[in-house]
């Protein structure tokens, strides 16, 4: 999956955050789970039981498939917005 | 014509579970034997209660009951699987200085009975649950406990009964609505779908228990619900590993203290249970009151389980909460479980009764009542169950 | 310390879509005090997404109809309502609504409750379904109205119903190419929706201009069509797509593999009727308007006094149903707390918005054989990883009800409640697709919330 963003110019500043230690550029108002999306990186968590890559499903808060672990909370990666310097990782079994 | 069978179970709850798979053992090879649940299979209490295997040393005679009950999970776990069995062991733990001289006090009533639990200090506490309260004075561990699924466990004992006895045969969703007696026997029961007659009917139904013993004419049962709040957080949140418990459990819980199940307007009594779930989750209890069928939340109880269990894994205040819930505990007025049978109606049997260790007693409890049903010698002395007591 | 935590107004309105927005803009300009909560992070709801300030939306192109939305963004901007954004409802009474926002315990206190919670997209589990990559078709509008975000280079669309019609689209107007556009439908059937849109000049507007949005993009709707499984190396590579017959069921026969790098299915919707349960409203089964609805009247009350439902809640209807929903609640409260009548037309208009709809979604109730593409070793509970096969085992041994194949497999017990595995569950498990699911049980909380939202809560 090779995504990236509708063209035309971007005003808004860019916010960058650590995905696993990975640097990530976002931009402000995105949610973690686009900002990860556009950066090609779809898989958000591991299954409870099998540990199988998990992503964005509903992308509206309803599924609790994106979730990652941020700052040490777990929250749904479509509902947590991006903010400067943040430290999200992959949610689920380890 | 009517249907016959040789063993009619009635309520398909961890005990009756437990009850169909050792009388499928012990019966005769292609004995009929019917399940019958108003409900799902597990669908009431066993869906709404926590998982701990607990050996409780309060005397011998517990010790024997509760050990070799624990021994039997372990088996079961060998030979079927699939519950979700995790011997994590327990700690008990205590924040008050006042509890700490029960570490001791608790210790030696294992060693009593020729068992072992470990006084852990504040180091080795926090090697082996690095998530817990950092100011916690130790801990003590019996490695002997451990926790199940109990829903799954029903399907486990029944996928293991059927191996045994391909004649079992499990009828979810079927209500009695009556019982079939001639003179000073029961001869079977009559079902939403008919009647099927037996020799034989187990009630194990629970706190639903004395509702199917009127049915069939019968005083009522000493059996009341006694409620728990719970709670049960996401998967992967969880910062611990071993079942946790508060050591003043063992002041209110299963023998010692003094309660009044008359009472409704009962305050509840409290100890924080904690017990990981093996999708990263935790379940969170416990509590206990006197308040008839009702099962709406008691928020003020609930959030001093929610509250005692941050205070001893402080990372809990975030982690979110999916689900709280309200489950029955089948308390019997005498604290002992009933089990055997019901000597006023010939055939009827009763194996209910056992707040809140009915998932940790229900192999030795369905065992006990088949060796009896079978007319063999017992696993354990079975006289301190039998129902007849309450008939003196 | 917790009065400062507790929000008062005249009427609280649970979610900022188009019936919540609508109900908040009439109430707020006849005088009333409104707090609308809502989970999002801008008003708009799922189908008026608007993008961060700030981000290009010249791509994004838009559907006559989504012009009332701006209207009513408008209006709704405008207006005195508070919108409490990012607010997780979690326990609700009447006159009591408790939410989580920012991390922090709240309650709001309302005279009347408005309920506009919306809906959530219908899934038919198919096999690779969970590989990221898949997502709703109401995840993929989702994705490019409301963040920008280009979904991939080679799509899929699957599923049933008029909402494949924005899907495509807005995966146009990112320049992903839609490999194909696939409705579960036959187009025989698809005509039992005529006479909702040509009754209904709006309706026919909209269709008109997504047919010719479809003809300039080349994108051609495959009717009687669908996915047969998706494969890939930890993401969507491959899909196996096929003719489906009348009933929904896979002709095996006809399956063939296309190259795609994400999928977007979209099975239909369902009412999101939770905080209605939670409060005690009476609900009912209709399959042609998603599943269990919340019963209202003819004024949008339920069966709970000072609880009025608009919208999706009571049956999939669309944004144009609940807006005039909307309209009509805020009426009837006003009526209440002002003494002004309702005026005819808004009645009339929300009766005749919702018929036009009912007329339109009749010809897309779910088709019973799509549970079929799911194989024994598929996942259909995500949450908590159980297969097909379990579920079967779970209902053949613990019972055919709803519950009963939850305690069985622990199916739908995980963080989603059973949003997304429950309205199919009981069909798959039980093998009889034309089981419908029993009423959902309510409990709070609605949605997880931190263990110190609970311990906090502002008492009421």
């Amino acid at each position: 999956m090779s995504a990236s963003r509708l063209p035309g110019a971007d005003a808004r500043p860019v916010v960058a955050f650590s995905f696993d230690g990975q640097r990530i550029e976002a931009r402000a108002g995105d949610t973690v789970a686009m900002a990860l999306w556009a950066a090609g990186q779809p898989a958000l968590r591991a299954s409870s039981r099998d540990g199988a890559p998990r992503g964005v499903l509903c992308n509206m808060g309803i599924c609790y498939e994106c979730l990652v672990v941020v700052d040490g909370d777990t929250v749904r990666g479509c509902m947590q917005v991006v903010r400067d310097g943040m430290d999200v990782r992959r949610g689920g079994k380890s | 014509m009517a249907e016959t069978a040789d063993l009619i179970v009635v309520g398909g709850g961890i005990v009756g579970c437990a009850v169909v798979q050792h009388c499928a053992e012990l019966l005769p090879a292609g004995a009929r034997i019917v399940l019958l649940d108003r409900g799902p299979v597990a669908g009431a209490t066993s869906a709404s209660c926590m998982g701990h295997l607990m050996v409780t040393p309060d005397d011998a005679q517990e010790h024997a009951f509760s050990a070799t009950s624990v021994k039997m999970w372990a088996e079961l776990e060998e030979r079927e699987g699939g519950f979700d069995y995790n011997p994590t062991g327990a700690l008990y733990l205590a924040d008050d200085p006042a509890d700490v001289e029960l570490f001791a006090v608790l210790q030696k009533q294992f060693a009593d009975h020729g068992d072992r639990a470990e006084i852990l200090d504040q180091r080795q506490l926090r090697e082996l649950e690095p998530g817990l309260a950092h100011d916690l004075p130790g801990a003590l561990f019996y490695r002997g406990d451990g926790v199940v699924l109990p829903m799954l466990a029903c399907g486990a004992m029944l996928r293991q009964a059927k191996k045994h006895n391909p004649n079992v045969d499990v009828r979810p969703h079927t209500p009695v609505t009556g019982m079939l007696l001639a003179g000073d026997r029961i001869v079977g029961v009559q079902t939403a779908r008919g009647a099927i007659h037996a020799d034989h009917v187990v009630n194990c139904c629970g706190v639903w228990a004395p509702e199917l013993a009127e049915m069939a004419g019968q005083p009522r049962l000493p059996i009341v619900p006694r409620a728990g709040n719970l709670a049960i957080t996401g998967h992967h949140v969880t910062p611990i590993r071993t079942q946790l418990l508060e050591i003043s459990y063992i002041r209110f819980a299963h023998g010692a203290a003094k309660v009044d199940p008359t009472r409704t307007d009962d305050p509840g009594g409290h100890a924080m249970n904690m017990q990981p779930q093996s999708n990263g989750g935790c379940l969170i209890g416990s509590t206990r009151q006197f308040r008839g069928m009702d099962r709406t939340l008691n928020k003020a109880l609930l959030h001093r389980s929610l509250l005692r269990a941050q205070r001893y894994a402080p990372g809990l205040a975030h982690a979110p909460i999916v689900r709280t819930w309200v489950g029955l505990r089948p308390y019997s007025l005498d604290k002992h479980p009933l089990i055997g049978p019901w000597p006023p109606l010939r055939g009827l049997w009763i194996a209910a009764g056992h707040e809140g260790l009915g998932i940790t007693l229900s192999p030795i409890t369905g065992r006990l009542l088949a060796e009896q049903i079978a007319g063999r010698p017992t696993t354990i002395d079975a006289t301190p169950y039998l129902p007849a007591r309450f008939l003196r | 310390m917790s009065g400062e935590r507790i929000v008062d107004a005249d009427v609280g309105v649970l979610g900022a879509g188009p019936g919540g927005m609508a109900a908040a803009r009439a109430l707020a300009a006849a005088g009333l005090r409104v707090v609308v909560l809502d989970e999002g992070h801008r008003a708009g709801g799922q189908i008026f997404r608007q993008l961060p300030p700030g981000a290009p939306h010249e791509a994004i192109a838009e559907p006559p109809s989504h012009a009332h939305g701006h209207a009513l963004l408008d209006g709704f901007s405008a207006s005195k309502v508070e919108l409490r954004s990012g607010a997780i409802v979690w326990d609700a009474r009447p006159g009591r609504l408790w939410f989580e926002q920012d991390g922090t315990s709240w309650l709001l206190r309302c005279k009347h409750v408005v309920l506009a919670p919306g809906a959530y997209d219908r899934c038919i589990p198919f096999p690779g379904w969970t590989l990221p990559g898949v997502i709703t078709a109401g995840a993929l509008q989702v994705m490019v109205r409301g963040f920008g975000v280009v979904p991939g280079k080679r799509a899929l669309v699957v599923g049933s119903g008029p909402l494949l019609l924005p899907t495509v689209t807005a995966l146009v107007s990112a320049g992903v190419q839609v490999v194909a556009a696939l409705e579960a439908s036959s187009r025989w059937r698809a005509l039992r929706a005529l006479p909702g849109v040509l009754g209904n000049g709006a309706r026919l507007r909209e269709a008109l201009w997504y047919g010719r949005k479809l003809l300039a993009a080349g994108v051609r709707l495959q009717w009687g069509w669908t996915v047969f499984g998706v494969e890939g190396d930890g993401r969507v590579q491959r899909a196996t797509i096929g003719k489906v017959d009348a009933d929904g069921r896979p002709r095996r026969d006809t399956a063939r593999t296309i190259e795609v790098d994400v999928v977007g299915a979209g099975f239909g919707l369902v009412p999101s009727i939770e905080a209605g349960l939670l409060l005690g409203c009476a609900s009912r089964l209709l399959p042609a308007r998603g599943g269990h609805c919340l019963v209202v009247d003819a004024e949008q009350r339920t069966s709970v006094a000072g609880v009025y439902a608009v919208g999706e809640a009571c049956g999939i209807g669309g944004a144009e149903v609940a807006m005039a929903e909307g309209e009509l609640a805020a009426a009837a409260i006003v009526r209440l707390e002002r003494g002004a009548p309702i005026a005819a037309a808004v009645a009339r208009k929300a009766a005749r918005e919702r018929k036009a709809a009912d007329a339109l979604l009749r010809a897309f109730a779910p088709l019973p054989g799509l549970h079929e593409l799911a194989q024994p070793d598929t996942i259909v509970c995500r949450c908590e990883d159980v297969t097909l096969a379990r579920a079967k085992a779970a209902a053949a041994l613990h019972g055919t009800s709803h519950r009963a194949i939850k305690v069985g497999c622990r199916a739908g017990m995980g963080p989603c409640q059973a949003r997304i595995c429950g309205p199919s569950l009981q069909a798959l498990a039980c093998g009889q697709p034309f089981v419908p699911m029993d009423l959902p049980v309510a409990q709070a909380p609605l949605k997880a919330v931190r263990s110190e939202t609970i311990l906090q809560a502002p008492q009421a």
